[in-house]
């Protein structure tokens, strides 16, 4: 039995661990930009299909270096080119470019890779279980959420401290004042999305090695990372950490005793957050309206 | 009479005489009855999602769900309740609109971005429960096993089920009750605070407008009409689809809206033709046909944000 | 009796406080300006008084009910109306329409799917009335985004007139006004007053329009009430003076 309830609980904080990742990407492009990427799942299935192709040359710890990067480039030409003209027009225009980017991308891989699934490879040593009594928790595994941990971290550290960051921050709070004080905004919303965006191509990179690639994939985690954000509170980056670990381990949990209600349970928990606490476990006053 | 009111009604009887012969002049054009059966009731929903997103201005992209509770609800009813049309409606819209309004009193309280946020999952468990509960729903299959029935007014029947151009006039007839509704109520006080609301929240909330109770009964309002049209499309195809709730078709509709013009009443019904016109053919030349789907919504937004009748008309209500 | 008592009331944004221990009343029928340098808090003031958020502490009284606690749409149908520094209308509608709103709403019509031809006929002649009194009468069917600034004041003023309001908060009405716009409002203002006997509050920067206008002057400073009292006595008083009138007028 505790065999069982671990399994799932590892399982859950994995997936928490892609909600997070996915998430905070989203986080970011909605609080500084006001823009709902419904093509943030596109963008991961871009990451896992370029690492992919370039698996075979340069292996599979170059992928992980250069498939987000990569990613994060098609981004900015991306909000430079389509997303950018919307910026000061009603938040519905850029919702749907998004959402038709989101088909175009999941129909343009599917003619360029096929419907069928790819296997990434991963080095040897990593997909070992750890042992015999814990055979689930592969040496991938730990990796993935160690490579989610400092990723997170560096993202934390980055907006604490950097120039940049603190940009980005302060212009979540109040764009106009930022751009009185003489930065340029565009760049910050373009700089912005390409970290967002650099996120959702790590994600990719790792969801292949653990899942193997699909067209839809990234589909599947995008209603979760919305979730996670709403549950964490709109508008609080450490909320969006806090709810997509929460709402990862609770269906990972629920999994073990009710496995129909998994992904149910997803919902109602937001339905109950919505209730007590409108405005998300961490979610600022003020934020939502 | 001013020569714009003049020019209305002139535009209107043009609309309605183009539904009722559509029969007649959609065949020789080379379309067939039940598309056009079809144009009317994505129309509706179009129709009845603008309600909100453009007269109140408050932008749900989760009401495929409500369309989708309207077309289960209607089933259900028909397959396990009574073999009665009318009452199949009744149910799909009860539904529907019910679920819409204890929903909505989660969240309208949201604006912009978050509202959409929340509407879209929201409208996901919907999906999710129409995809999980096989045993009542028939899951992933779509629900079957039920179909349309005569039309029994005691002394006489009408066959809506095997007569295309009966059906047609009766989702016309249908479609006339709602969108009439629909257009009393954009002409009543109420309907204008909506465009209030839509125009300057501050200034209707300073107004003395309760403006989340008015966007609440705007919600609850829309998602009745909507689920009427989920339930009629539930009569059209004699099933009802779990991706029917899901938010890709919430974005269908959105566009559908957009294309047509969101400013104007009539605008998503043009929307939902041209949509629905396209759609069908291009998933018969191409099997990429998401892609160019896809090419529609990012074309439209970048060139034709204001949709088609946005052009030719100003937004007046 | 006071259309409006404040009694020390005190608003704290975190550390910062905004509006400290402020008492207020205003008579029926008076014109009290409140004025003081950028930063003193009168904006504030104004928003706790039409209630765009509550007092931490302190109390509201308004037509002798307690309206502290009371949301803003809530305070308006007591019969409190107000208009903006930023000129807040509904642009794409026309002027009639924009009154019209404000019209159904006082009618207590605002949640009615339908209205009959007298009830009609009622707000038509309480929205020409408004607007004749704004002299906007021959603008009816212009579209309120389209008029020169001092219009869509004008228009902002009617529709709070249209919500017979026993008490008119005015915030900068003359803001970015020209001479000829800041007289015509001004004696629109004063026809209100005068005239109509409407009981006003309103924040003013132009002094000249302040003294033509005012039974009474508040002067807030750093959050705090500096002084009241009639145009003469501010006028005189020395504190006011040094802290205010000095440098600005």
């Amino acid at each position: 039995m505790w065999q069982l309830l671990l399994f799932n609980v590892t399982n859950g904080l994995i997936i928490g661990a892609f909600y997070v990742l996915m998430a905070l990407g989203l986080s970011l492009i909605l609080n500084l930009s006001n823009v709902i990427n419904f093509a943030h799942g596109g963008f991961l299935v871009i990451g896992g299909y370029i690492a992919y192709t370039i698996t075979p040359y340069i292996g599979f710890w170059g992928a992980l270096l250069l498939a987000p990067p990569l990613t994060a480039i098609i981004g900015l030409a991306v909000e430079r080119v389509l997303i950018r003209p919307l910026y000061g027009r009603d938040p519905l225009y850029s919702l749907l470019l998004t959402f038709g980017l989101a088909f175009m991308i999941e129909d343009g891989t599917r003619f360029i890779f096929g419907p069928q699934g790819k296997p990434v490879t991963i080095p040897a040593f990593l997909a070992q279980p750890l042992s015999n009594e814990l055979f689930f928790i592969t040496g991938y595994r730990l990796f993935m959420v160690a490579v989610v941990v400092i990723a997170v971290a560096l993202l934390f550290l980055l907006l604490r401290y950097t120039r940049l960051g603190i940009r980005i921050r302060a212009g979540t709070l109040d764009l106009d004042t930022v751009a009185a004080l003489g930065i340029n905004v565009q760049m910050l919303r373009s700089l912005n999305f390409a970290v967002g965006i650099f996120l959702a191509g790590l994600s990719g990179v790792l969801a292949a090695g653990q899942l193997g690639l699909e067209p839809t994939m990234g589909t599947g985690l995008l209603m979760p990372s919305f979730i996670a954000i709403i549950v964490g509170g709109i508008g609080s980056l450490p909320g969006t950490l806090a709810g997509g670990l929460l709402i990862g381990v609770a269906s990972g949990l629920t999994a073990v005793f009710f496995p129909a209600a998994s992904e149910a349970v997803i919902y109602v928990m937001m339905a109950v957050v919505l209730l007590l606490r409108p405005r998300g476990l961490f979610g600022e006053e003020g934020m939502m309206s | 009479m001013s020569a714009e009111q003049t020019r209305k009604l002139i535009a209107l009887a043009a609309i309605w005489a183009a539904l009722l012969l559509a029969p007649y002049w959609m065949v020789p054009l080379g379309g067939y009855t039940a598309l056009a059966t079809r144009v009317l009731v994505l129309g509706l929903a179009a129709m009845s999602l603008n309600f909100l997103l453009g007269f109140t201005g408050v932008l749900s992209f989760g009401h495929a769900a409500y369309f989708g509770l309207g077309a289960y609800g209607a089933g259900l009813a028909l397959k396990f309740v009574a073999l009665s049309t009318p009452l199949a409606l009744v149910a799909g819209m009860l539904l529907g609109g019910l679920c819409g309004a204890v929903l909505g009193t989660l969240i309208v309280r949201r604006r912009g971005v978050y509202f959409a946020m929340v509407t879209i999952a929201f409208g996901q468990v919907f999906y999710y429960i129409a995809f999980q509960w096989s045993s009542l729903t028939g899951g992933d299959d779509g629900l079957r096993g039920f179909s349309r029935q005569p039309l029994d007014f005691g002394a006489f029947k009408i066959d809506i089920l095997s007569s295309a151009n009966n059906f047609y006039y009766f989702v016309l007839f249908c479609f006339a009750l709602a969108v009439g509704a629909m257009a009393f109520i954009l002409r009543s006080p109420f309907g204008r605070t909506m465009i209030a609301i839509r125009e300057n929240e501050r200034r209707a909330r300073f107004l003395g407008i309760p403006v989340e109770r008015h966007i609440w009964i705007a919600f609850t309002l829309s998602c009745f009409f909507m689920a009427f049209a989920g339930a009629l499309y539930a009569l059209v195809n004699n099933f009802a689809d779990p991706r029917g709730l899901h938010y890709s078709q919430s974005g269908d509709f959105v566009m559908m809206a957009v294309m047509g013009g969101m400013r104007s009443f009539w605008g998503p019904l043009l929307g939902a033709a041209v949509f629905v016109v396209l759609q069908d053919y291009l998933s018969s030349i191409t099997v990429n046909w998401m892609s160019f789907v896809g090419l529609l919504f990012v074309l439209v937004v970048l060139f034709f944000p204001r949709g088609l009748l946005g052009f030719l008309q100003r937004s007046k209500a | 009796m006071n259309v409006l008592d404040i009694n020390n009331v005190t608003k704290r944004f975190g550390n910062l406080v905004a509006v400290r221990d402020v008492s207020l009343s205003v008579a029926k029928g008076e014109l009290c300006a409140i004025i003081g340098p950028n930063g003193a808090g009168k904006t504030t003031f104004f928003n706790l008084i039409s209630g765009f958020f509550p007092p931490t502490s302190g109390s509201i009284t308004f037509d002798g009910r307690d309206i502290t606690r009371l949301s803003t749409h809530e305070r308006v149908t007591q019969g409190m109306a107000r208009t903006f520094q930023i000129t807040e209308i509904f642009p794409e509608l026309t002027v009639f329409e924009n009154v019209r709103i404000a019209a159904e709403v006082a009618g207590g019509f605002r949640l009615r799917p339908w209205i009959n031809r007298n009830e009609a006929a009622q707000v038509h002649a309480r929205v020409e009335e408004t607007l004749k009194l704004v002299s906007l009468e021959t603008k009816t069917d212009r579209l309120v985004g389209e008029l020169a600034h001092g219009d869509q004041r004008a228009a902002e003023i009617a529709m709070a007139l249209a919500l017979k309001p026993h008490l008119l908060l005015l915030d900068e009405p003359t803001a970015g006004m020209g001479d000829q716009e800041t007289y015509q409002i001004t004696q629109l203002i004063r026809r209100l007053h005068r005239d109509s006997n409407y009981t006003i509050v309103l924040i003013e920067h132009d002094m000249r329009v302040v003294f033509h206008l005012a039974d009474r002057i508040c002067v807030l400073d750093q959050g705090r009430m500096l002084a009241q009292g009639t145009p003469q006595e501010i006028a005189a008083n020395e504190t006011v003076q040094a802290a205010y009138l000095g440098n600005a007028a």
